[in-house]
């Protein structure tokens, strides 16, 4: 694991990318640092850093988009598998690299707040490194899910852009929850209507008609009489559950000083669920 | 040693290799031969463990590489068609890369490196991004790569592919090099690198086997019905009449280019039936002079050609249908 991790950094400094991503990262916190909290005269950094949270859409894909589709395309895959590693040290080795590079970054704005505490006394350090550890966990998720949709392709491209359009849909989840009607009655049709593409999909995995039908007929039934019999439990499923994919919106909190276990679970859960996927879907590729 | 049993590999409903089961014994170098698309790649990729076979089971010095993968890749060393390597890294941190994910002992590491530097001649260019090697020099590191810890097997699909005449000599001398301590596995479609290293070729066409034997025998046994190679002072029609009353001559291939005044043909009998001594007095008899005459001597590459039926079918290969041949 270890040898995969420093190769991976090795490779991230020795072409651009990596002096891209830390200069890039650093430079535009700094700008909102001066603005906000200097120039703005705030001793406020939690809330500067809930402002740049932006960031991670642009840069995350950038760093985590060659990170297993360029092993893919170069066949390096092929020394890595056949060498006596394992798939799980691999996919640590590499996410572990990833996060010391952004942990770099945690690393040196840790050191704001101190700066601000050296002017004013009467910050609250604590509420500050709170925002600190969840802009760092945020960014560790990121990174997971970014190199799990790299592990779907052998184009650096498609993985950015990938990863670019998943993470701009978990950005602005909360908005497009908000605008979904949240009654029971338009839940149940949202409910009824995803399942009929869930059976959609499944036939056209499956190729066989009876199964789905029989699938759809159940399932539709299911849900209609889980509704005449508890109707409350439809009251705004639909967004609760996309809720749950709004990374960012899970952010808040911290951004406000409060350091959540609830948020601190969520983040580590989509790191554990994101590298599960990433080693399955190295996995399959023997399969298939 | 490589042992495969029942291998099969299904993509779909296509089956690339179709019940392949074969012994690679300590020692050797086996040669493994086949048109494009044979399923050659695709059963090295499962031998090293980079793809899992659909049925059948491969032991690696006794050890299913099913049940315990990483024993089992310890003993193999793989250079893939084409050489897995970092293009952004240079050729020693490549290397040091490798002795570290295979498990070399930090203090081993760099002397190793080192060690097969210097014996795949790559040592002048340590220092260089691997980006600027040539494809001989990458082909080498590849090879490094898969010498890498010393394992007992090494596999290597095709490695002189894209190489200049000379480099894949200097190839060639590695791999031999390599057999005096490793077993190694082999493909290639360089009929003559697989006559001058193997001691043991596997032939195999559309995911099964052909035939498993020496270099020699293969071509021994196919020269028994090879054919005889005349030239005649003669027209083409003087010296079919006389030659139409050998009636176990089943087949007649005549030569594009010959000297003036003469035709070369090449005769296939039935069965191989030795009929030199006839041909010789019939010629006499006519009064058709014999310039000369020899048996053809069949190159490993032409019985190749023979018992793959002529040239891959997946790849554009043509069979040569029987009216083409007169």
């Amino acid at each position: 694991m270890f040898a995969i991790y420093k190769k991976e950094l090795l490779q991230y400094f020795t072409s651009m990318i990596g002096f891209v991503f830390l200069s890039f990262f650093l430079v535009i916190l700094g700008i909102y640092f001066w603005f906000s909290n200097i120039a703005g005269a705030s001793g406020n950094f939690e809330q500067t850093l809930g402002n740049v949270t932006f960031l991670f859409i642009i840069l995350m894909p950038i760093i985590t988009m060659r990170v297993i589709a360029e092993e893919n395309r170069q066949k390096t895959d092929q020394l890595l598998l056949t060498s006596p590693v394992s798939v799980t040290k691999v996919v640590w080795g590499k996410f572990l690299a990833i996060v010391s590079l952004y942990a770099a970054i945690v690393l040196v704005i840790s050191t704001y707040p101190l700066f601000l505490k050296h002017y004013n006394n009467e910050i609250f350090l604590s509420s500050a490194y709170s925002g600190i550890i969840g802009f760092f966990l945020l960014g560790c998720a990121y990174i997971a899910i970014g190199m799990f949709l790299s592990s779907l392709t052998e184009s650096q491209l498609i993985a950015a852009v990938l990863s670019f359009i998943v993470m701009i849909i978990t950005y602005i989840m909360p908005t497009l929850t908000g605008m979904l009607p949240s009654d029971g009655k338009s839940q149940v049709i949202i409910v009824a209507v995803v399942w009929i593409l869930v059976c959609v999909a499944s036939y056209s995995a499956m190729k066989n008609v009876f199964v789905s039908v029989l699938l759809a007929i159940f399932g539709e039934g299911a849900v209609f009489i889980i509704y005449g019999m508890n109707p409350k439990l439809y009251d705004s499923l639909i967004v609760k559950i996309l809720n749950a994919f709004s990374v960012a919106a899970r952010y808040d909190d911290f951004t406000l000083g409060i350091l959540e276990v609830n948020s601190i679970v969520y983040y580590l859960s989509i790191i554990l669920i994101f590298v599960y996927l990433t080693i399955q879907m190295i996995n399959r590729k023997r399969f298939n | 040693m490589i042992e495969v049993k029942h291998l099969i590999k299904r993509y779909g409903k296509h089956a690339a290799v179709n019940d392949l089961s074969f012994t690679v014994e300590n020692g050797k170098v086996v040669g493994f031969l086949g048109p494009n698309g044979a399923g050659k790649s695709t059963t090295m990729n499962m031998i090293t463990g980079y793809t899992a076979p659909t049925e059948g089971h491969i032991l690696v010095d006794g050890v299913d590489i099913a049940d315990n993968p990483s024993v089992a890749k310890k003993n193999i060393g793989y250079l893939p068609e084409i050489p897995p390597l970092y293009p952004d890294l240079r050729v020693r941190e490549y290397l040091n890369f490798v002795a570290e994910i295979k498990g070399v002992k930090r203090k081993d590491r760099s002397k190793m490196v080192n060690e097969i530097m210097s014996r795949v001649k790559i040592v002048d260019v340590s220092e260089r991004l691997i980006r600027h090697l040539s494809k001989g020099y990458k082909q080498r590191v590849g090879l490094a790569e898969a010498m890498m810890n010393y394992p007992s097997m090494i596999i290597l699909d095709e490695p002189s592919v894209g190489l200049d005449p000379g480099q894949t000599i200097e190839m060639r001398e590695i791999i031999k090099d390599l057999a005096k301590e490793h077993t190694v596995l082999l493909s290639s479609h360089i009929m003559q690198e697989i006559s001058a290293v193997c001691n043991e070729v596997i032939i195999i066409n559309e995911g099964k086997i052909i035939t498993i034997d020496t270099p020699q025998n293969i071509v021994d046994r196919m020269n028994t019905n090879s054919g005889l190679h005349l030239v005649i002072k003669a027209t083409k029609e003087e010296a079919k009449s006389v030659l139409r009353n050998i009636t176990e001559i089943v087949d007649v291939k005549y030569d594009e280019i010959c000297e003036d005044g003469c035709i070369g043909m090449m005769l296939y009998t039935r069965d191989g039936i030795d009929i030199r001594e006839r041909v010789f007095y019939m010629l006499a008899e006519a009064k058709l002079p014999l310039l000369s005459m020899g048996k053809e001597e069949l190159t490993l590459e032409q019985a190749f050609i023979r018992l793959t039926g002529e040239g891959s079918r997946q790849f554009g290969g043509r069979k040569t249908k029987k009216g083409e041949k007169k």
